[in-house]
């Protein structure tokens, strides 16, 4: 099935930029914290480098929270639900997810492109700041492209960390 | 006022229509912006908030304490932690349940997640509890109970994100969660032996530990410790910032779970992308009620809120204790930290002109936030243990914790009334 293909690759892609920047931001606050207690000497531009890290931790993790169903949902008058309901309501709330996250997309395209035209960079370690905001829009973009490959191959919602942990009881 | 009124109204009607709750908060916020001040105004404080909450340096704080968490719940230490502490509890009545409770506290010294906890020990603790013939009621109760320590007892998440709303000190707030939690875990231990008193089948007592083997327990955790001591030592001494704790804390854990054998590559990478989708996941939410405050706060609600409330005159702890009974009853049917960070730009102000210290609101929004995460018919621990124990019905889980909810209101009303438990520890730090 090419959405199944097509949604392995999203997410290997994505929990490999995610897994690499939170990596990072610990191995970097260890340094950056170390060095100054112990030899007062801390890492040049370290925030600044936490903070271009967090952007990929949050926007990479994005799409594998809409593509595991992590999103909180209330989900209690599912039961009471028809099938035939419940299948239109979450054709319908997808599409609004996916029009919401192309909205969100559009509008970090924008200001991408009016810090890139500005300039803007990091303060210490002068890091153009624009393709950050670039790939928080890409990244959202891709989100609203799960949301729509939810409406094809839907996932049952769950709460985070709960499936993987593999209970034998 | 209306405005608000009907952006709320709006949010439920969304949230019931199984929209996610950050999307419907989102949507809500933007359009109520959009109409009250403008799109092109709404679209830039959109972008903004998404902007600033995404280049975040102390919210870094977040993913690295669920790193620390997770890396200690693969390093297996929940297991020794119930082993330690069934050692000295468990030849009492329910013993395997007060061993539940204490793990539980001990679990929450590393862990800053309610559902993580309860999520952990259902792995270690149910299955004893099965063993020795444990009611399923008292042991999933006591589970879905002891889980909640995990936001009490620093770290823990939701303090953060409260402290990161209010621009309340994150390190204070840890300190301020120290005995309350410690209260509630008291509490919950006599919460068992109630239980047990009146229904002994449900909770048998095991057998006497002596005491070489209750010190060869003990040994198995001090490694633990002896991190808990430096991240949380270090942030209320003012050695670190909360971010820079978390940070030593998950390098800490990670060495811990690599010493221990633990961490093959492949379970290091499993334990980066779920602690990256938690966050992005709580990120959402958090960036979503951002914009809905912007909208809120536009609004005249807080204003008028806060005028007609000192108006009334009423005593101040009466306001705080209505606000109290609100959130509990929203607590059975909502999503907890989506009802904090919907009410906080609401509630806070008038918490803050009626002179209270907004720590210890910290710790009351705590409470609650424990009490609606075990209280049916919607309560997060609850339908966790649900998904993860199967063969225990829903409704037994609900029968369980109803106990544990009286406990947890037992305790909230104790902090309202002595603001010193919470207020104590808080006041030694600069």
């Amino acid at each position: 099935m090419p959405t199944a293909a097509l949604k392995r690759r999203l997410e290997a892609l994505c929990a490999a930029l995610a897994a690499a920047a939170l990596f990072g931001i610990m191995w970097l606050t260890l340094f950056d914290v170390g060095g100054r207690k112990l030899v007062d000497n801390s890492v040049p531009g370290s925030l600044e480098l936490t903070e271009m890290m967090m952007v990929l931790v949050v926007f990479a993790g994005l799409p594998l929270v809409s593509l595991r169903g992590e999103h909180v949902v209330f989900d209690s008058l599912d039961p009471l639900l028809e099938p035939w309901v419940r299948r239109a309501q979450g054709f319908v709330v997808e599409l609004l997810c996916a029009a919401a996250l192309a909205g969100v997309a559009w509008l970090m395209w924008v200001k991408a492109g009016n810090m890139t035209d500005y300039g803007d960079t990091s303060a210490q370690l002068k890091i153009p700041q624009g393709p950050f905001v670039y790939l928080m829009s890409v990244l959202c973009a891709l989100t609203a492209l799960v949301h729509l490959l939810l409406i094809v191959t839907p996932t049952p919602h769950h709460p985070p960390g709960v499936q993987n942990s593999g209970i034998p009881v | 006022m209306t405005e608000s009124l009907i952006g709320f109204g709006a949010i439920f009607v969304l949230a019931l229509l199984r929209v996610p709750l950050a999307f419907a908060m989102g949507f809500v916020g933007f359009i109520g912006l959009g109409l009250l001040r403008g799109w092109p105004a709404a679209a830039a404080g959109a972008a903004q908030v998404i902007y600033e909450t995404g280049f975040a340096y102390t919210l870094s704080v977040v993913p690295l304490f669920i790193l620390m968490g997770n890396f200690v719940a693969r390093a297996g230490l929940a297991q020794e932690l119930f082993r330690a502490a069934y050692a000295f509890v468990g030849h009492l009545r329910g013993g395997l349940a007060h061993a539940t409770v204490l793990a539980c506290a001990g679990f929450g010294a590393i862990c800053g997640s309610s559902i993580a906890t309860a999520a952990t020990m259902s792995k270690v603790a149910y299955p004893s509890m099965k063993k020795l013939g444990y009611a399923d009621y008292l042991s999933t109760g006591v589970i879905a109970a002891g889980g909640t320590l995990g936001i009490m007892i620093p770290p823990s998440t939701i303090m953060v994100i409260y402290g990161i709303v209010t621009e309340t000190h994150i390190g204070k707030l840890f300190a301020a969660g120290v005995l309350p939690g410690l209260l509630c875990a008291g509490l919950m231990m006599v919460c068992v032996a109630i239980v047990t008193w009146r229904d002994p089948q449900a909770g048998p007592a095991g057998e006497r530990t002596p005491w070489p083997e209750r010190l060869a327990a003990v040994r198995g955790i001090w490694g633990v410790a002896l991190l808990v001591l430096l991240v949380l030592g270090g942030i209320y001494g003012g050695f670190f910032t909360a971010t820079e704790g978390a940070g030593i804390g998950a390098s800490g854990a990670f060495f811990f779970a690599l010493l221990r054998g633990k961490l093959t590559w492949r379970v290091l990478f499993e334990v980066l992308v779920e602690s990256a989708r938690t966050t992005a996941m709580l990120f959402t939410i958090l960036i979503a009620a951002m914009m809905f405050a912007s909208f809120v706060n536009f609004t005249t609600l807080p204003g008028d809120l806060k005028g007609w409330i000192l108006e009334l005159g009423l005593p101040p702890l009466a306001v705080v204790g209505a606000m109290m009974v609100i959130y509990v009853v929203l607590g059975t049917i909502m999503e907890e930290l989506s009802m904090v960070l919907l009410t906080i730009p609401v509630f806070f102000p008038i918490v803050v002109q009626l002179g209270f210290d907004p720590v210890w609101f910290g710790v009351l929004i705590v409470l609650v936030v424990q009490i609606g995460l075990i209280s049916p018919p919607v309560g997060m621990n609850l339908f966790v243990l649900n998904a993860l124990l199967v063969g225990v019905s829903l409704r037994q889980i609900f029968r369980g914790v109803w106990p544990f909810v009286a406990t947890l209101v037992v305790a909230l009303a104790i902090v309202l009334e002595f603001e010193g438990l919470a207020l104590w520890l808080p006041s030694f730090m600069k």
